[in-house]
């Protein structure tokens, strides 16, 4: 009881420490965010074309979120009779049961993703056909099935072999996974080179300003299926890149304003945040696994198919509590290469325009309710993004 | 529970085939073409008299029933001798009982107006079929403005075509056309002679596809190393299987693709040893087994011929269909040497097979999600072309040298053998 209750004790620290580690960040803790009244920086037709685009969707993820739980707790209830459909072994029906509680949600959830579809179409951020649309669901749902199978393989596999204490064994693998898709996820991805010259004169110098090494700056045509503009960083060492929709370089941005951009994504790479991304993934999968499979006992543990509709159930509740954790790492990450971006473009006037500019081709609400800060926001708003910058332009003023 | 069809395939051909005749196939059916063209023209006035007579008094007009059943037996001969499922040079007005292939058509009945109106639009799914399947004569009708206007009086069907290339060359060499191709041929004519009896108004019974039921009285094939065997009733289905059946055989597909890189490699490897030691390795041989077993599960699977999710170990008894494969035994080593080559005309086949297989799915799909369990002569088509899909894969990874039989029927014990010529 004792070693136990230590060997818990121990655990909580290195994850503590780990966290720690994981959470510093380079803004300055003696920032002050000054308060910013999104009026001073909005129409208010555009702050009332945002707040009624995002109350409609803010309603469609709750609806599919609800949906989703409900189809599969009717599943984790249910859903354990269809193992007689299976000629397969254990692992086998487990997958079997898997997919058809994946299938049921997709089923359960597709009105309201057409409902979302029509709405982002009707806003002009979405091109895609309502045919294409079913066929790509089907085709992604193909790859869940795919990603679902191999990872039931791995964890009933484990749990087959070592009973209560799988889920020790387990996470490193989905770590390894989670490694090697970030490694090999710029790969899957058809992008161009950047054309302008003047643009990547631009990245080269925030390149040695950040000191990253160089980055190549990438491309990808995305205008036929969203208007939406954004960027990424992505991949760890070979295959980190900077990713730049063509939709924020079909002229709604100015040179400045994509600086920034590039300055901002060069400040996620400099800072190691794919690294740290995992490193996240990391200390949540080991906790994660550990809860479900304690939920799992339920049903005779993960050794059993006909605990695999519980599994489902238990990942997405928990997934869905960790939401405002994850959310609130992804923004803590986005605000220091926000900042990074600052300090190397010394440019806050372009970057509140930036900011400015997001409004109104994407929608974001400024200032959004605390729910859906919470639960929906992985960037700071933009008004805290805009009260960054405002800071960096008087702490720049006061340092001469 | 399987009644007899209404329309009957009556096979009495002894395989034997005259060299002269094989090669002028197609010169001397000229006169035939024209004349099936001719026919056809008028079958289309006929047809559309006959449904509005049969629509008016609940049946059809005796002469047009003579008529047509003389149309139908003349196109079958026709095909048949095309072909190359018979020998003899066929005569032009499709008399009863004078051809080795030939057709027993069913009386003037009764049939139902509701299946008289929609006759068109039922038969869609059979016309679908029997495009895959064979035969000429009207398979491919297209409906514009409500009347039914024929389309191509000699549209073929995959599988007969296959078959009368490969019995063509087979012919020449050998003088008779082997057993499994002159079946496969025979069975895909007797389908589209009852499609076109649905189709044309002789009968409202709707088409079978049992192959076993087609070619009663055919004498079975010797019984083939590989072997399909399961439980012939079971035909229940899973409706959210079935309504998902591609998405979840998608795993299966990721696993044979990995499976089947090292089966390429083992073959390789199989193959040299059987061609220096004249049996293959034992451990290779059952290696590559229970991936031709796993295959024929997944395929049966999503194919729609069983129900249940195999599993991923192609494991012996644990799948309703399952496959009984030879133990290692001594091959030929010319059979062995030259494996890839000789397994090319098997492959045609089992290509051909495969629409069918496709096409007898994409059918059974809707049957078995609207009443839970599969149509029992789409099934065993099904059971056909799986078996000959893994008979080939068996002798291609060289499981077995006995070469794929395409009959239909399943191998018997004893044999009847039709043909008597020393091989
Ligand atoms: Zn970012």
């Amino acid at each position: 009881m004792i070693r136990r209750a230590s060997l818990l004790a121990a655990a909580a620290a290195v994850w503590g420490v780990a966290a720690w580690f994981l959470w510093r960040t380079t803004v300055p803790s003696s920032l002050h965010l000054p308060h910013v009244d999104e009026h001073g920086f909005f129409t208010a037709a555009q702050l009332h074309a945002a707040a009624s685009f995002s109350r409609v969707e803010d309603i469609l993820f709750w609806g599919t979120t609800l949906l989703q739980i409900a189809a599969l707790a009717a599943f984790a209830r249910w859903g354990a009779r269809w193992a007689r459909e299976s000629a397969a072994g254990p692992v086998g029906t487990g997958m079997l049961l898997g997919m058809l509680g994946f299938a049921l949600v997709w089923v359960v959830q597709l009105p309201l993703e057409v409902v979302d579809l029509w709405w982002q179409r009707r806003h002009d951020l979405s091109k895609v056909g309502y045919t294409s649309f079913l066929f790509g669901d089907w085709f992604s749902l193909a790859g869940q099935f795919v990603f679902l199978c191999l990872a039931l393989a791995i964890v009933m596999g484990l749990a087959r072999r070592f009973r209560s204490t799988w889920w020790i064994w387990a996470a490193p693998p989905f770590i390894g996974l989670t490694l090697l898709f970030a490694f090999v996820s710029p790969y899957l991805v058809t992008t161009h080179p950047l054309h302008s010259a003047r643009l990547r004169a631009i990245a080269s110098r925030l390149e040695v300003q950040e000191g990253v090494g160089h980055v190549p700056i990438e491309v990808q045509d995305i205008h036929d299926v969203t208007s939406l503009p954004n960027s990424e960083a992505t991949g760890l060492g070979p295959s980190r890149r900077v990713i730049i929709f063509d939709t924020m370089l079909d002229g709604r941005f100015t040179t400045g304003e994509l600086k920034v951009v590039i300055g901002h994504e060069l400040g996620h790479l400099a800072r190691h945040h794919i690294w740290k991304d995992v490193g996240w993934y990391a200390l949540f999968a080991f906790p994660g696994l550990f809860l479900i499979a304690q939920v799992t006992k339920l049903r005779g543990g993960l050794r059993e198919p006909a605990a695999v509709p519980l599994a489902l159930l238990a990942l997405v509740v928990l997934d869905l509590f960790a939401l405002p954790l994850q959310n609130a790492i992804s923004r803590h990450m986005e605000a220091e290469a926000d900042w990074r971006a600052l300090v190397t473009t010394r440019d806050p006037k372009d970057a509140i325009a930036l900011f400015r500019r997001f409004v109104p081709t994407t929608l974001d609400e400024p200032n959004p309710s605390t729910w859906d800060y919470v639960m929906l926001e992985n960037h700071p708003t933009i008004v805290q993004r805009i009260a960054m910058a405002e800071a960096y332009a008087t702490s720049a003023a006061q340092s001469p | 529970m399987h009644q007899d069809h209404p329309v009957k395939l009556v096979v009495t051909d002894d395989l034997r085939r005259s060299r002269p005749r094989v090669f002028f196939t197609l010169l001397l059916a000229i006169p035939h073409f024209v004349w099936l063209f001719l026919w056809t023209v008028l079958m289309v006035v006929v047809v559309i008299l006959n449904w509005v007579v049969a629509l008016a008094t609940g049946r059809p007009a005796a002469a047009l029933h003579r008529l047509t059943c003389s149309y139908i037996r003349y196109a079958t001969h026709v095909n048949a001798y095309v072909d190359l499922v018979a020998n003899p040079y066929p005569g032009f007005s499709g008399e009863e009982g004078k051809y080795p292939i030939d057709v027993r058509l069913p009386e003037l009945t009764p049939q139902s107006r509701w299946k008289t109106f929609f006759r068109l639009f039922l038969a869609v799914p059979a016309l679908v079929m029997a495009s895959a399947l064979g035969g000429g004569g009207i398979t491919y009708t297209t409906s514009s403005s409500g009347r039914s206007r024929f389309a191509g009086a000699s549209a073929r069907g995959a599988l007969a075509i296959t078959c009368a290339v490969l019995g063509w060359f087979a012919s020449m060499a050998q003088g008779h056309m082997p057993k499994g191709l002159r079946d496969a041929s025979a069975y895909s004519l007797g389908y589209t002679a009852q499609v076109m009896a649905y189709l044309l108004l002789v009968t409202d019974r709707y088409p079978d596809a049992d192959p076993t039921a087609m070619l009663d009285g055919v004498g079975r094939p010797p019984v083939h190393t590989v072997r399909l065997v399961g439980d012939a009733d079971d035909l229940r289905f899973s409706r959210l299987t079935v309504f998902f059946r591609l998405l979840l055989t998608i795993p299966h597909f990721v696993w044979l693709v990995l499976w089947g890189i090292a089966v390429f490699v083992a073959a390789i490897l199989n193959w040299f040893v059987t061609l220096f030691r004249g049996t293959p390795a034992r451990s290779l041989h059952a290696f590559i087994s229970r991936y031709v077993r796993y295959q024929l599960h997944v395929y049966a699977f999503l194919y729609l011929a069983a129900n249940p999710f195999p599993g991923f170990d192609g494991a012996p008894g644990r799948y309703p269909l399952d496959l009984q494969l030879p133990e290692p035994a001594r091959q030929n080593r010319w059979k062995t040497g030259f494996r890839i080559v000789l397994a090319v005309p098997a492959l045609a086949v089992n290509g051909a097979l495969g629409y069918g297989l496709a096409a007898a799915a994409f059918l059974t799909w809707f049957v078995a999600l609207a009443r839970g369990s599969a149509p029992w002569g789409l099934r065993n088509f099904s059971a056909y072309a799986l078996r000959y899909q893994a008979q080939a894969n068996a002798y291609l990874l060289l499981l077995t040298d006995a070469y794929p039989h395409a009959s239909p029927l399943e191998g018997a014990e004893s044999p009847q053998h039709e043909f008597a010529e020393a091989a």
